[in-house]
């Protein structure tokens, strides 16, 4: 494995070599039509984001000559300069220099150029003085010897590597197959070259997740701006510390988890931290912290947005969701505070008393908790009132592989992911109690609502029939899916067994019918449906009796 | 043979230009698809059935590694007695709407045919589904006797049209 100095090297030798050949042509062009401003704005522009990246890496020397190119160009631009005479063999030079400055980088142990004599050129072009232009036989033997080489890096489209990855899903997929035959056959070559299928296809996959895996940090350093822009509009002071920017996650879960991201920190500065007067008076630093972090656990990453503002009111959250009819008065005062935080997530759930233009517009939690439930990640929230907020997202490394439950259902095999699945259980109807129509079972001091999934997923979308304890035969098993802190008991005709599935998602046209988070193949070659618990729980509340 | 071949097909060209269909049964008519549409005809493969779909929708399989719906249009478009059912062995016709494949069962298997474009005529308003705003029906064709309808199939595949479902 290579250290991440040395990647971020690459990155940016790539980057800068990019930008080396772009000045090269561009320059070409401004040499046949000192006119076309395009060319020029372009090598002002390529300049600028040289300097910038350079700098940023502690690489001086193209810094400086970057700096340098970059000011006379934007002298050209406002017609200071003319790009002609004895300018355009220094310019020529200089981006010649950049060039093999960019290539030394890799090169240590070898002199690099030394651009002192262009660095001096360069100033004096930006003073309007006549540079000091060396004999034309050196550059001359220097054109002789020039090489063309090309980038070790490649750039490759997302969409190539999600294709990739749906590949080598697919093999996986067949190679469970080869393995589950090759033993019913039991011809031992046979066997040896499923095991050695089973190894390269393993290997294969951890690599094409692992090309795909980028670090947090790529979305983090995004934050700094923003938070800035947010604390000046909301009038607040917030120090923003990040953590764990090296943590490494699937490129497209990073995506989707953006604007989760985005409204997370906006909703922590708007309502989590307070005014600088009401953190004087509450005995706080003027100064708010909003703290991003990352970090891996188990599987997982971790992602918090941590706030040390005013925490949230429970017994307002309480309030509100009678208000909205969301829970009785009289069910809420039982409900516990997590139960009762678990209403943030409730679609247009707002706690923002006035409307401002960060936050508080009704788009609320709902749509964070959406975008991880996409993912099949958690979404977490703890507070303690006066003392601030931590918002959780806990997230799957890679969307390729999951762990997930198999059961089987009037003949067919289903799966639900272990992110969901609390337990399971096999209960003799006697255990089971009908309470307002609905079946409940007592397990570990806990209440938890049961219903038939076979019932649940046929019969249209009216309420279901009140529950019978006589329909109950015999020893029931059942899977408890948790969501949102709800748990769920699900009666199915069968566990199965505990798998690593790939999941397709659904194809349109039947992506419409959100019960399903998307379909896996078996070893058997079956196709499996992947039960969303999200969808599922939505579906029990709609339709309970 | 290379050398008369341009010049027959140029001349076809002048004539007419030739149109492939793969011409497949629903109830009691011929229905036709533009062989471009189509992606590939096979053995219908097993199909897992799909809860909360409309029972047209027979289910999802795996076509190739693509998860695929499978759809009947006898049962769809009720061209077919309620209490029949379809054979044992069918055939899917894998077709490519606009942003997704679907397959389509049918009983028989489907064949190609060439037919020219200028004996598709178009339908009669009236005959179009005025429920569905899209006009399906591309035209008629008459060949040697038989009647084909022709398909405009991304127009009949439109997610809403065919699922009779609500975007989420």
């Amino acid at each position: 494995m290579k250290s991440r100095e040395e990647e971020y090297r690459e990155i940016f030798m790539a980057e800068a070599l990019e930008y080396y050949d772009a000045m090269s042509r561009h320059i070409s062009e401004l040499e046949k039509d000192p006119g076309d401003e395009k060319a020029l704005h372009e090598l002002f522009r390529l300049m600028h984001n040289l300097k910038a990246n350079a700098r940023a890496m502690g690489f001086n020397a193209i810094g400086e000559v970057a700096h340098r190119m970059e000011t006379i160009f934007g002298l050209i631009r406002s017609k200071e300069r003319t790009f002609s005479g004895s300018m355009v063999p220094v310019l020529f030079d200089g981006i010649d220099t950049i060039g093999s400055l960019i290539r030394g980088l890799d090169q240590e142990d070898e002199i690099t150029t030394d651009p002192e004599q262009l660095l001096e050129n360069l100033d004096l072009l930006v003073q309007g003085e006549e540079p000091i232009l060396e004999g034309e036989d050196k550059n001359a033997d220097e054109d002789a010897t020039r090489k063309l080489e090309l980038s070790d890096l490649v750039y490759i489209q997302i969409k190539k590597l999600d294709h990739l990855l749906n590949l080598v899903g697919e093999l996986i997929i067949d190679r469970d197959r080869i393995l589950t035959l090759s033993q019913e056959i039991g011809n031992p070559a046979l066997q040896a070259a499923a095991s050695h299928l089973f190894r390269i296809a393993d290997d294969l996959q951890y690599s094409v997740m692992d090309a795909r895996l980028v670090n947090v940090g790529s979305l983090f350093n995004k934050f700094p701006r923003v938070v800035r822009d947010v604390a000046v509009a909301e009038k607040k002071e917030v120090e923003l510390t990040i953590n764990g920017q090296d943590i490494q996650i699937d490129r497209n879960i990073l995506q989707i988890i953006t604007d989760a991201l985005l409204h997370l920190v906006r909703n922590a500065i708007g309502h989590g931290l307070e005014t600088p007067e009401e953190r004087q008076r509450a005995g706080k630093p003027e100064r708010g912290s909003l703290t991003l972090s990352a970090q891996t656990e188990r599987d997982d990453v971790l992602i918090q947005v941590i706030d040390d503002g005013k925490g949230i009111d429970v017994e307002q959250v309480r309030r509100k969701a009678v208000e909205r009819g969301l829970v009785s008065a009289e069910a809420s005062r039982t409900l516990d505070t997590n139960a009762v935080r678990a209403f943030l997530f409730e679609p247009g759930f707002s706690m923002a008393k006035e409307v401002t233009d960060i936050s508080g517009r009704g788009v609320g939690l709902d749509v964070v908790k959406l975008a991880i439930d996409s993912l099949g990640g958690q979404l977490r929230v703890d507070s303690i009132l006066g003392q601030g907020t931590t918002f959780t997202l806990v997230l799957p490394t890679s969307i390729a592989v999951k762990g997930a439950l198999l059961f089987e259902l009037e003949e067919r095999s289903y799966a639900i992911p272990l992110m969901h699945t609390d337990s399971v259980v096999s209960l003799q109807p006697k255990q089971l109690h009908v309470v307002g129509g609905i079946l409940m079972a007592r397990l570990l001091g806990e209440n938890i609502p049961v219903v038939d999934l076979r019932k649940l997923l046929h019969n249209g979308d009216s309420p279901l029939a009140p529950a019978l304890k006589a329909e109950l035969v015999g020893r029931q098993d059942i899977i408890i899916v948790n969501y949102n802190n709800r748990k769920l008991g699900l009666i199915v005709d069968r566990f199965l067994r505990q798998q690593d599935i790939v999941i397709k998602p659904m194809s349109k046209p039947l992506d419409m019918i959100d019960l399903f988070g998307g379909v896996t193949l078996l070893g058997s070659g079956q196709v499996c449906l992947v039960i969303d618990v999200p969808a599922l729980t939505r579906l029990f509340l709609a339709r309970r009796p | 043979m290379a050398e008369s071949e341009p010049t027959s097909e140029k001349k076809a060209v002048k004539q007419d230009k030739l149109i492939q269909l793969i011409v497949f049964r629903l109830g009691d008519e011929e229905y036709g698809i533009r062989i471009e549409q189509v992606k590939e005809v096979t053995v219908t493969p097993e199909i897992a059935r799909m809860p909360k779909t409309p029972s047209f929708v027979k289910g999802i399989a795996n076509l190739r590694g693509d998860i695929i719906a499978i759809i009947d249009l006898e049962e769809r478009f009720k061209l077919r007695p309620a209490n029949e059912s379809l054979p044992s062995l069918s055939y899917t016709l894998a077709i490519e709407a606009k942003d997704y494949t679907i397959g389509i069962v049918v009983r028989e298997v489907p064949q190609p045919l060439s037919v020219p474009i200028s004996i598709i005529e178009k339908t009669p308003e009236f005959i179009q589904d005025i429920n569905i705003q899209d006009k399906y029906i591309e035209g008629i064709a008459k060949v040697d006797g038989r009647i084909i309808i022709v398909l405009d199939m991304p127009k009949l595949l439109s997610p809403t049209e065919i699922m009779q479902l609500q975007p989420k």
